[in-house]
């Protein structure tokens, strides 16, 4: 509880959430002037980048289904650097964060390219869905298909990369995206304290991509089941996106035929990770998030 | 200290005052008469409660959208019923937009972590509408409630009335006013084993918590934690919902809860220290780490 | 002496392509080759030997813009292997569906093509996400347009992007009345955004047709009157939701079609000799590389009746409403002009709709190998999945997904137009680039599977 205290103390109070209050574009400019540098980069924007790659746009489409939460996000706290489908960059850039869509294909010497490049060129690499995290169906891929029957071997990008952030889900949400820019931003612009709990609040979402880059439905066996911790709670069976998961005299039955391996399930499950800490503070954290998308 | 019982804004002994949800409920009726008054003054659209099972006394989550799907989902199931694997569904083909949930500590935990963290969970957090959370110690799986009835208390599924926890023991009510008790160090083995790593026993997450420990018989004690448990509680008392006494002035009182929930956390704690080392050399995975 | 221009990769679109252009001297395309260059996951080949269950999972993952197009093709050409008739009111849920996935679809479309455009009265191109008004506005609407699509999209289909309710035989789950009344709200206030989305669409797109010149990295290019104009044929099964082998009267037919390889039909190796630095953003590809696209190419061409043909929302107004008017611009007007089409039909839907009614057959057979196809009018055209079940395991798998229909056909219409209007062009037909990374295999299955169709 230690490290958060102070600052729950002060998002859990009755002043307008200050965390991620939104820069007032009027002020930049005098502000500037005036202030120290530690009001300052509360004001810059973090600058992203969003990398395609054998990936299905799903999770771009997520991203655009904040509606107008997105908007507001492109104003206040996100500077979209390049990214395919929404923004008019063909190439990548150096970024603060880069979001990667979609698994590398290693016959194919782009996306090898690329993957790499935006390694380089970003300080922080988000894997967002299932294929990026974890291959998802382009696990099951083996090769054998015109035009190019060579596109054989699909690897989640952390298998060729250091990734710093984990984001499973097929597709992933469009509140993880939004919870996740919205940390990072915390975490590269805020003050300490700010820094403190996007930290926190991000640490099992590291701890995942310095993990197992495979997921699978047999992850609620291994590592829930079989290791005597599972309650029974359901929520790996509503977390399901393909409804592979039924629950059967309390526990989960996976119908592994269905599975896609996205990693939703031992994500969402509360014996998957439990931070305590921080989501018991899920009150103040939710209406911090909130307030900074007004 | 004073961490085991989480946090909260007040914390009374409580009951119903409808009578007609009182005679099948399992304490005060608090959680039927929540999520009755909720249904009726449009906090929620429905909620998912324990419904009755294909077995006798096995639990199947349900969506409750009349006073009527409440009552009959009253009184408690000693097994597991997955009140989480609705929570999507709740919000898709059942088009419900403020959704309640009824659920054991660990239940909330996960209606929190969906909030937080919603991986797979899209458009459901912010319609979860009210969370009422059951005190508990523990759980069994549904052949393990069989066994104790059936070998244990002699007694078959379908002629018990009503199975209770309290003052040290395992309670079976039977049809014809049999009643057997069993001690709860024969319950034990029968425990889901899940449970053995669960630190929270009067529902640190949810809106509002209730459970019979801490007040006298048929009533319940309530702790009321979140702004909207503040809400809707205060409102159903405008409402007439329940009649109330200061917890101060009950027995057992906050002591006993106190005492029950010091001795579950710190149980499960040293069940967490002993799986760290449970193999040679290599120990059993921590989920809170 | 014409030259080679390349853009690579093109932008606001989904997935990776490229344009391959061999220009006269005034810059105008005698040759345009327009490739996926999207890795190929090859859903058809991975499908084989998986559940009929499965595989419709996922070939939904094929495009997550129109994914409801993919699961309900993949899913009906299951059934019409298995010959497996779905109740009535599980089709109407999944005609909900199709309805509310390209009014999201068409939504997301304008944002991509907004930036092409022009505020009329001025010389300023529109950026959707720029706060100013009237743009804030129009932004604003599309997405709540699209909230609305896809928030119908997960009461009928359990997820706003993969759906997750469609299964072999009807749906999972029924929706509840009060599921339904709450589609009905919200598909009445999407008709009354999605007439003034189309207002404004159309006034833009008409504005657009009025100019004579438009900007492109600081240079003025000519608009051609004749901007993205082919002489190829059309092709559409339904104006709203599709055909299958099962129907009495189906409206595709397996044998006129055929499929080539890209080394029959795209150019083959070049070296880039015209290069634009200020070309937005980021330039054109630099002079000397050296260009392939009959090998770089990652989808195949196919053909109806011997030609390539256009699929998608014009090809349905010009099927099913007499419309007419050719080019880029036309083709975009078409897709106007389904926005409260959209929602009329889903609301007919949704009004036929029984909540109490069955959705799931009653028996569901396992297939003997027979060879079913499913067509699914996708956002963006034809979507038509071929499959062969046996003993409950797919045993062939085929995808004909819109955007490789309408590659070739696209190519087609870039000749005459300035190379740097290509991508206008190109974003004309709402590429959705990564679906179509496939490629059907004609062999004996072929043969075979066209001659049982005839008999
Ligand atoms: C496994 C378990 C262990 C418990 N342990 C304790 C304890 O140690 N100390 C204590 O004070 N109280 C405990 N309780 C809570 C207690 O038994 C009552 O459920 C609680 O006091 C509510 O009573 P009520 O009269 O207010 O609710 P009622 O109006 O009777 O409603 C009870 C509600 O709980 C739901 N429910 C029933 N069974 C389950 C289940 N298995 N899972 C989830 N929801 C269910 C029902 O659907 C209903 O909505 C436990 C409950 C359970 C399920
Ligand atoms: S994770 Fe799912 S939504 Fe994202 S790219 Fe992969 S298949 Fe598409
Ligand atoms: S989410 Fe985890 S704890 Fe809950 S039922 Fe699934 S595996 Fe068990
Ligand atoms: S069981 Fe479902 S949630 Fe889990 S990995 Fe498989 S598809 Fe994803
Ligand atoms: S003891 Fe804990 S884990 Fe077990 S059912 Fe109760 S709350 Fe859940």
């Amino acid at each position: 509880m230690g490290l958060l205290s102070s600052v729950f103390k002060k998002n859990v109070s009755e002043e307008p959430p200050k965390p991620v209050a939104a820069p007032q574009k009027t002020d930049v400019a005098k502000k500037a002037e005036t202030t120290t540098k530690e009001v300052k980069p509360v004001v810059d924007k973090i600058t992203l980048g969003y990398t395609h790659l054998s990936g299905c746009t799903g999770c771009t489409v997520a991203l655009a289904d904040n509606y107008g939460g997105l908007l507001t996000l492109l104003d206040k706290y996100v500077d979209l650097k390049y990214m395919p489908t929404l923004a008019d960059v063909r190439h990548i850039q150096q970024v603060d964060v880069a979001i990667v869509e979609g698994s590398v294909c290693i016959q194919d010497k782009l996306a090898v390219e690329e993957i790499k490049e935006t390694r380089a060129k970003a300080a922080v690499v988000v894997a967002l869905g299932g294929c990026a995290a974890y291959g998802n169906i382009t696990r099951f891929a083996r090769g054998g298909q015109q035009n190019q029957p060579q596109h054989e071997s699909y690897l989640p990008i952390g298998d060729l990369i250091k990734v710093d952030v984990l984001i499973p889900g097929c597709a992933p949400t469009p509140e993880m995206i939004r919870n996740v820019a919205v940390m990072a931003y915390l975490l590269l612009k805020g003050t300490k304290e700010q820094k403190d709990l996007a930290t926190a609040y991000l640490k099992p979402l590291m701890t995942m991509a310095a993990g197992c880059n495979a997921a699978c439905a047999c992850d609620i066996m291994t590592s829930v089941i079989n290791q005597g911790l599972c309650m029974g709670c359901g929520s790996c069976a509503a977390a399901c996106p393909v409804r592979a998961i039924t629950m059967e005299f309390g526990k989960p039955n996976l119908n592994r035929d269905l599975c896609i391996k996205c990693g939703a399930c031992v994500a969402q499950c509360p014996r998957g990770f439990f931070n305590t800490d921080v989501i018991s503070e899920y009150e103040a954290i939710n209406e911090a998030i909130m307030a900074a998308l007004q | 200290m004073g961490a085991e019982l989480g946090k909260y804004k007040s914390c009374v002994s409580a009951r119903s005052t409808d009578k007609e949800i009182l005679k099948g409920a399992q304490d005060g009726g608090i959680v039927t008469s929540l999520f009755a008054y909720a249904l009726e003054a449009g906090i929620i659209d429905g909620a998912i409660v324990a419904g009755k099972g294909d077995l006798p006394w096995k639990p199947e989550p349900v969506v409750a959208t009349t006073r009527a799907e409440l009552l009959a989902a009253r009184g408690t199931r000693y097994n597991i019923s997955p009140n989480m694997s609705l929570i999507k569904e709740v919000t898709r083909s059942y088009g419900l937009d403020k959704v309640g949930i009824v659920g054991t500590p660990c239940q909330m935990q996960a209606v929190r972590k969906a909030q937080l963290y919603p991986f797979g969970l899209r458009e459901v957090g912010d319609k979860i509408a009210l969370a009422v959370g059951i005190f508990c110690m523990e759980n069994f799986p549904y052949q393990s409630v069989l066994q104790l009835v059936e070998d244990h208390a002699a007694m078959k599924m379908e002629s018990v009335k009503k199975m209770e926890i309290g003052k040290g023991k395992f309670w079976v009510f039977g049809e014809r006013g049999q009643v057997v008790q069993l001690p709860l160090k024969v319950t034990h083995k029968y425990e889901q084993p899940g449970c053995h790593v669960c630190l929270d026993y009067v529902a640190n997450m949810a809106d509002i918590s209730t459970g019979s420990v801490g007040s006298p018989d048929g009533w319940s004690t309530i702790f009321v934690r979140s702004k909207i448990g503040d809400s809707v509680w205060a409102k159903a008392m405008a409402a007439g919902c329940f009649e109330t006494k200061p917890m101060e002035t009950v027995k057992p009182g906050l002591e006993l809860v106190t005492k029950l929930a010091n001795e579950k956390i710190s149980k499960n704690r040293k069940t967490l220290e002993e799986r760290a080392s449970f193999g040679t050399g290599k120990g059993l995975r921590n989920p809170y780490l | 002496m014409s030259k080679v221009v390349e853009i690579s990769p093109t932008t606001r679109h989904e997935g990776h392509s490229k344009l391959v252009l061999k220009v006269n001297d005034a810059g105008i395309i005698e040759t345009g080759n327009w490739c996926s260059i999207t890795p190929v996951r090859g859903v058809e080949r991975l499908a084989v030997g998986k559940s009929m269950e499965q595989v419709p999972k996922i070939a939904s993952r094929v495009c997550g813009i129109c994914p409801i197009a993919h699961t309900l093709a993949g899913i009906e050409s299951m059934e019409a292997s298995i010959k497996c008739e779905i109740p009535r009111d599980a089709h109407l849920l999944r005609v909900i569906l199709q309805c509310a996935n390209r009014l999201h679809s068409h939504a997301l479309h304008n944002i991509l093509t907004l930036p092409d455009m022009y505020l009329p009265g001025t010389d300023m191109k529109i950026n959707p996400f720029s706060p100013e008004e009237p743009v804030r506005s129009v932004a604003k609407r599309l997405q709540r347009i699209r909230e609305i699509g896809q928030t119908i999209g997960e009461i009928a289909g359990g997820e706003a992007i993969h759906p997750s309710n469609p299964r072999v035989g009807g749906m999972y789950k029924a929706c509840s009345p009060r599921a339904k009344t709450k589609m009905y709200d919200l598909a009445k206030e999407g008709l009354v955004l999605a007439h003034a989305q189309m207002e404004f669409m159309i006034a833009i797109l008409r504005n657009y047709q009025k100019r004579d010149w438009a900007e492109v990295g600081g240079a003025k290019i000519a608009i051609p009157k004749d901007l993205g104009y082919h002489s190829q044929g059309y092709l559409a099964t339904d104006p709203v939701y599709g055909s299958s082998s099962l129907d009495e009267c189906p409206t595709w037919d397996y044998s006129r079609f055929k499929e080539s390889r890209p080394w029959d039909w795209y150019m083959g190796e070049m070296e880039v000799s015209l290069e634009d630095p200020k070309y937005p953003v980021g330039g054109t590809t630099k002079m000397g590389t050296k260009v392939n696209p009959q090998m770089e190419a990652c989808t195949g061409v196919p053909c109806y009746d011997g030609a390539p043909v256009e699929v998608g929302p014009r090809a349905r107004m010009v099927k099913f409403k007499n419309f007419d008017e050719k080019g880029t611009i036309g083709q975009q007007v078409a897709r106007q002009m389904e926005y409260p089409d959209c929602l009329t039909a889903m609301i007919s839907a949704i009004d036929e709709y029984n909540p109490a009614a069955k959705v799931v057959a009653d028996y569901i057979p396992q297939g003997d190998g027979s060879m079913g196809w499913a067509a699914n009018e996708a956002p963006r055209g034809t979507d038509v999945h071929l499959a062969k079940v046996k003993d409950g395991r797919v045993q062939w798998y085929s995808m004909l997904v819109p955007t490789t229909w309408n590659f070739a056909t696209c190519s087609a219409a870039l000749t005459g137009a300035p190379w740097q209007l290509a991508e206008v062009v190109v974003r004309g037909y709402d590429p959705c680039v990564s679906c179509a990374t496939h490629m059907i295999v004609i062999d004996e299955d072929n043969r075979i599977v066209a001659q049982k169709l005839i008999q």
